[in-house]
């Protein structure tokens, strides 16, 4: 599993793939969409699919001393391995902004989402939606990405949209908590963030290894 | 003993069929697939190497099915796909580094003579290379893990007449070692120099596998070359 890994990182991957992982750091914005950094990792993902079907690299994986499937496990783990260094990236810019930058003006006057743990939640489910609508469309043909990526752009917009207004609705306040202020509620969302990622991740990833069994490269 | 069965192999297409596809491949011996341009050539192929679904038929390696055992069966094979270029704007050290990590045979000397005899250069990418040279980048990697059989698909496409007789000559002492060789082409000289048997292949249906002696005395007329004789079944078959 590390060869086919190791194979993804170096031969696969596009620099931008690596270079976009830095849009994480957009948590620590204010006065904007903070959810848009989880979509332009996205973005380079897409971007370095794109740079390994030029290069004929589901082929040649193919052809390596391994299983059809595991051609599929290298794609998933080379895109949470991704997805997973955006986080911590996202995850510090949540830390610093609970605690040194919990009473900074710039953040508490921020008519738009604050970057807290629900933020947090809101990239775990735009991640999970990536893997679930693009990884598992791609792997329906290993060669036609355009169609499942504007279904995603569609629906991670609406999402964004959603999870942005969703703090200005009465009642609902609490979702944009500073600091540790209702830090049980941001927990709880969190966790079911993560759950909701692992979930959508895992039923793509079994839908892809099907679909990668039947196809003709 | 076949260590290579293909049987009843079939494959539909919207404007194409590959019909009852039946051969077998034995140690030690050399293949020649020849068949016309869009014949069913590289289908067969494909499907040999679980890259193309088949719709119904076997296969078999080592005496067992493929299905299942595809990296361990891959391990033993070496595969080779005429001008495919791999990564192009990598270097093809960096390339080769990756690869040489998924072989448990993976052989270093054996790398290092084919890399000498092909004159290719490490430091160079694929995007560097010519239609030929690319050819011989992909049969490196095809030669270099100690597979006990190649299978090429048309190898010697692109090549100049020295660098194809230093291939077939590389074929020939691959045989002495018991490494079963089966390899595409439409070029009728390739088979005449080294093939010990030969599988031809039109329509998308085997016309015959036998070896080369006894395709010769049962298909060829008196003067024919090879090449005379198979243009003349072809004929047949595109007449009939």
């Amino acid at each position: 599993m590390r060869d086919i890994l190791r194979k993804e990182l170096k031969l696969s991957a596009s620099p931008l793939a690596y270079f976009f992982i830095l849009f994480g750091l957009m948590f620590f914005l204010p006065g904007y969409p903070v959810l848009c950094g989880a979509f332009f990792v996205t973005l380079g993902l897409y971007q370095s699919f794109q740079y390994a079907r030029e290069a004929n690299d589901i082929e040649f994986s193919a052809l390596l001393p391994v299983a059809k499937q595991d051609v599929v496990k290298g794609k998933f783990m080379f895109v949470c391995l991704i997805e997973g260094c955006s986080l911590l990236l996202m995850l510090v810019a949540v830390l610093l902004r609970m605690t040194l930058l919990a009473d900074a003006p710039v953040y508490r006057t921020n008519a738009l989402m604050n970057a807290n743990l629900f933020a947090l939640a809101g990239a775990l489910l735009i991640f999970g939606l990536f893997n679930l609508i693009f990884l598992g469309g791609f792997f329906k043909t290993a060669y036609n990405m355009g169609r499942p990526f504007i279904v995603f752009i569609i629906v991670v917009f609406l999402l964004i949209f959603a999870l942005e207004a969703l703090h200005h609705i009465p009642g609902l306040e609490a979702v944009n908590a500073f600091g540790f202020d209702r830090f049980g509620l941001q927990l709880a969302l969190l966790l079911i963030g993560l759950a909701a990622f692992l979930v959508l991740t895992l039923l793509s990833y079994r839908a892809a290894c099907r679909r990668f069994e039947k196809i003709d490269l | 003993m076949a260590i290579v069965e293909v049987s009843g192999l079939r494959k539909e297409y919207p404007s194409f069929t590959l019909r009852d596809v039946s051969f077998a491949l034995e140690r030690g011996r050399i293949t020649g697939f020849i068949g016309r341009n869009g014949a069913g050539k590289t289908t067969t192929i494909k499907s040999m190497l679980n890259l193309v679904h088949p719709d119904g038929g076997e296969i078999s390696f080592f005496g067992a099915p493929l299905a299942g055992r595809e990296g361990e069966v891959k391990q033993r094979v070496g595969y080779s796909t005429g001008t495919v270029s791999w990564y192009p704007r990598k270097k093809i050290k960096d390339i080769v580094s990756i690869v040489r990590q998924f072989y448990d045979s993976w052989d270093e000397e054996a790398y290092r003579r084919y890399l000498d005899l092909f004159d290719l250069d490490e430091s160079k990418t694929p995007r560097e290379l010519s239609a030929g040279m690319k050819v011989k980048f992909n049969l490196l990697l095809a030669l270099s893990h100690g597979a006990e059989i190649l299978i090429l698909d048309e190898p010697t496409s692109g090549l100049d007449p020295f660098s194809r007789d230093e291939l077939l000559a590389v074929f020939t002492e691959l045989k002495r070692e018991g490494v079963a060789v089966f390899f595409s082409t439409h070029v009728t000289s390739d088979l005449e120099k080294c093939a010990d048997d030969i599988v031809y292949i039109s329509h998308g249906q085997i016309r015959a596998a036998l070896p080369k002696a006894d395709f010769t005395a049962r298909y060829a007329q008196a003067g024919e070359s090879l090449e005379d004789t198979i243009l003349r079944l072809e004929r047949g078959v595109q007449n009939a």
